[in-house]
């Protein structure tokens, strides 16, 4: 009222999520793996960037792929980054794929009654030189797989990956069997492949593409040189290393 | 819960070189709970026209008999078969009468359409609920799995396949696509049409 | 919320419903026939909001009855449930549906086949080996699936329905207390006591 009185209950509700869009997805092999995520930032109809990052290099061998809404996903990375960091001061070591699994569930799940609004995918190399790939919930439910994608597009790409990577819905040749990992190259198609789909199909993923790679020690890149825009992002070469290809996507 | 969803199914319509193909899953459902693995979506109107239903079942049985109705009074008049293209505009008009109170189905047809030359050209269209008509280069998708339709036939499907190899793509996209839906599955029909034959195969899929 | 059932085997098919009339908590009957005998091979168990379901029973009694008088055969169970399913599609987008579910079993006189109809208020018809309504369906299909023979007699039929109605009863907490049973085959229709 002009007056300042109020002849009607009032309502205000402040509403701290959004969701950005974008799609993430990792892949692993038998000793590398494989995480992608486009680089468009969205909030509705409108693009607030061409290059925001969702995958980030945790250490030598491991890379987190953080999708949703994408405040929440930088300052959740952070403090991922942060701990590791910690872990470093205290153990003179990386911290292991595994456990950075279980640090993340504990810290996803601090926030149990007002989560992250991020769905994580990590991946990377176990100890054992095997490729990892961790999915987990907003509230920190995870789960050791094969592949995964997330965000905006995993309806899209999901199934994709289901056959193509589990070879679901698909019989062996006779006396075979379907191999449990694919190699790098294949999995680099697929990846690809399966952004440009989801880029064609989906108005909220598009503009970039990047592509990490971790390889575990004594793994040659092999597979990986003649990859275009590749860069190197590992501190050592004679440990487990993480690669990033950048690729365009289509922009509308 | 949408109206859309309540008995669940999806059909999908690919194009190839000289063939289409157009497929669907066998669930009937009502809501959650699966009542027939056997309920067809996909109705020929004639040996070159193929017409697929997903949506809510009574609309699918309703809209058949009206489709089937409308088109022999067409042929009758005409004294000839009706061509894909004109059946797409017959289904768009016959939503489209009910704008304000509409079926609830997403048609997709699949034909091949005759040229002047006197060969046949592939011919797919899909519309929504009020018969706005899509007509598409390389495939259509609706019902319930979608989404997921989009995204697997984006990746698998290629330009100017072979009858036998547009079967494999459209089967593929289509069971993968319904194993990742509660709503769509429980079997599955393809046929793939060409100049001399139509070739009906029934999949076994996942049945959960 | 009536529980209704429906059978098929070897050429014949059974239609069980509950016996219970209720409004709201209360049990106002307990020997109520829910299943119609539409014309001497047709049986039609009905169920749903409670007026809608003898008013339209009886309207397809009627009209079947007609049928018969006016042509030199009745309709086959296939044409009785695609008419049954017409008038309730039609219903549905009139300004007072009817709210009413329905088995439809018959046996095909012509054919010498058995076949059973599941269909919905909304005009949903789907031809099925075995079918349920109500919250009878969320315990029975599961045993369907488990043990229902297509090539099966009489007898492992009514056992089928046997185990159906005793999950309901030992697992529903408003289980009905009695159901009837009848059966079509080429003799007709007849009621059996389980």
């Amino acid at each position: 009222m002009p007056d300042g009185s109020f002849s009607h209950p009032q309502q205000r509700q402040f509403n701290p999520y959004s969701d950005n869009g974008g799609t993430i997805l990792a892949i692993a092999g038998a000793d590398f793996t494989v995480i992608a995520g486009d680089t468009r930032q969205s909030e509705g109809y409108s693009i607030q960037t061409r290059y925001a990052p969702k995958v980030f290099r945790l250490t030598d061998r491991a890379v987190l792929a953080v999708n949703g809404f994408a405040a929440d996903g930088n300052m959740f990375v952070k403090k991922v980054k942060q701990r590791l960091e910690w872990y470093r001061h205290a153990h003179a070591k990386d911290m292991p794929l595994r456990a950075i699994a279980r640090l993340i569930q504990t810290m996803l799940y601090a926030q149990r009654f007002f989560p992250y609004y991020v769905y994580n995918i990590l991946g990377g190399i176990e100890e054992d030189g095997s490729g990892a790939v961790y999915s987990f919930d907003p509230v920190g439910s995870y789960e050791r797989e094969a592949c995964r994608a997330a965000g905006a597009a995993q309806s899209l790409v999901q199934p994709f990956l289901d056959n193509q990577i589990y070879f679901k819905n698909q019989a062996a040749a006779p006396n075979q069997s379907h191999p449990a990992h694919l190699p790098l190259p294949d999995v680099l198609s697929i990846v690809i492949d399966s952004f440009t789909s989801a880029t064609e199909r989906h108005i909220e993923v598009g503009d970039g593409l990047e592509i990490y790679v971790v390889l575990a020690k004594g793994r040659s890149a092999q597979g990986l040189e003649g990859a275009r825009g590749i860069q190197e992002l590992s501190t050592k070469s004679d440990g487990d290393r993480v690669f990033v290809i950048r690729r365009e996507l289509k922009k509308d | 819960m949408s109206i859309m969803q309540y008995n669940g199914g999806s059909v999908i319509a690919m194009v190839g070189k000289d063939c289409v193909a157009i497929a669907s899953d066998l669930r009937l459902g009502s809501q959650a709970m699966g009542i027939s693995s056997h309920f067809e979506k996909i109705f020929p109107m004639t040996d070159r026209v193929y017409v697929g239903l997903p949506g809510l079942a009574t609309d699918v049985t309703t809209l058949h008999h009206q489709f089937r109705y409308r088109l022999n009074m067409y042929t009758i008049k005409e004294e000839r078969e009706i061509e894909p293209e004109t059946f797409a505009h017959l289904v768009s008009s016959t939503l489209y009468e009910k704008r304000f109170g509409p079926y609830f189905i997403e048609p997709v047809i699949a034909g091949l359409q005759k040229t002047a030359s006197g060969d046949f050209k592939p011919y797919i269209a899909a519309t929504d609920l009020i018969g706005c008509l899509n007509f598409a280069k390389d495939f259509v998708v609706a019902g319930t799995a979608s989404d997921k339709l989009f995204g697997v036939a984006e990746g698998l499907w290629e330009p100017d396949l072979e009858p036998e190899d547009l079967f494999e793509t459209i089967a593929q996209t289509l069971l993968n696509a319904v194993d990742r839906d509660a709503y769509s599955g429980w079997g599955a029909v393809v046929y793939v049409l060409t100049k001399d034959k139509v070739i009906k195969r029934e999949l076994k899929g996942r049945m959960d | 919320m009536d529980v209704s059932f429906a059978i098929t085997g070897k050429g014949y098919v059974i239609v069980a419903a509950d016996t219970t009339a209720a409004r709201s908590i209360v049990k106002m009957k307990t020997d109520e026939d829910k299943i119609k005998v539409l014309s001497p091979h047709l049986l039609m168990a009905y169920s749903g909001e409670p007026g809608d379901t003898v008013q339209f029973a009886e309207f397809v009694e009627r009209n079947i009855r007609l049928y018969h008088i006016r042509n030199p055969h009745g309709l086959r169970p296939q044409s009785a449930a695609s008419w049954i399913r017409r008038t309730l599609a039609d219903s549905l987008r009139s300004r007072r549906p009817y709210s009413v579910n329905l088995l439809l079993g018959g046996y095909d006189t012509s054919e010498h086949a058995p076949h059973l109809y599941w269909m919905d208020y909304l005009g949903t018809m789907v031809e099925v080996p075995f079918a349920a309504h109500g919250y009878g369906a969320y315990f029975a299909l599961g045993l369907l699936d488990r043990y229902h023979d297509p090539e099966g007699s009489l007898e492992d039929g009514l056992a089928t329905l046997r185990r159906c109605i005793d999950e309901v009863a030992k697992r529903l907490v408003v289980a009905p207390g009695q159901y009837k049973v009848k059966v079509v085959d080429k003799d007709g229709v007849r009621e059996i006591a389980l």
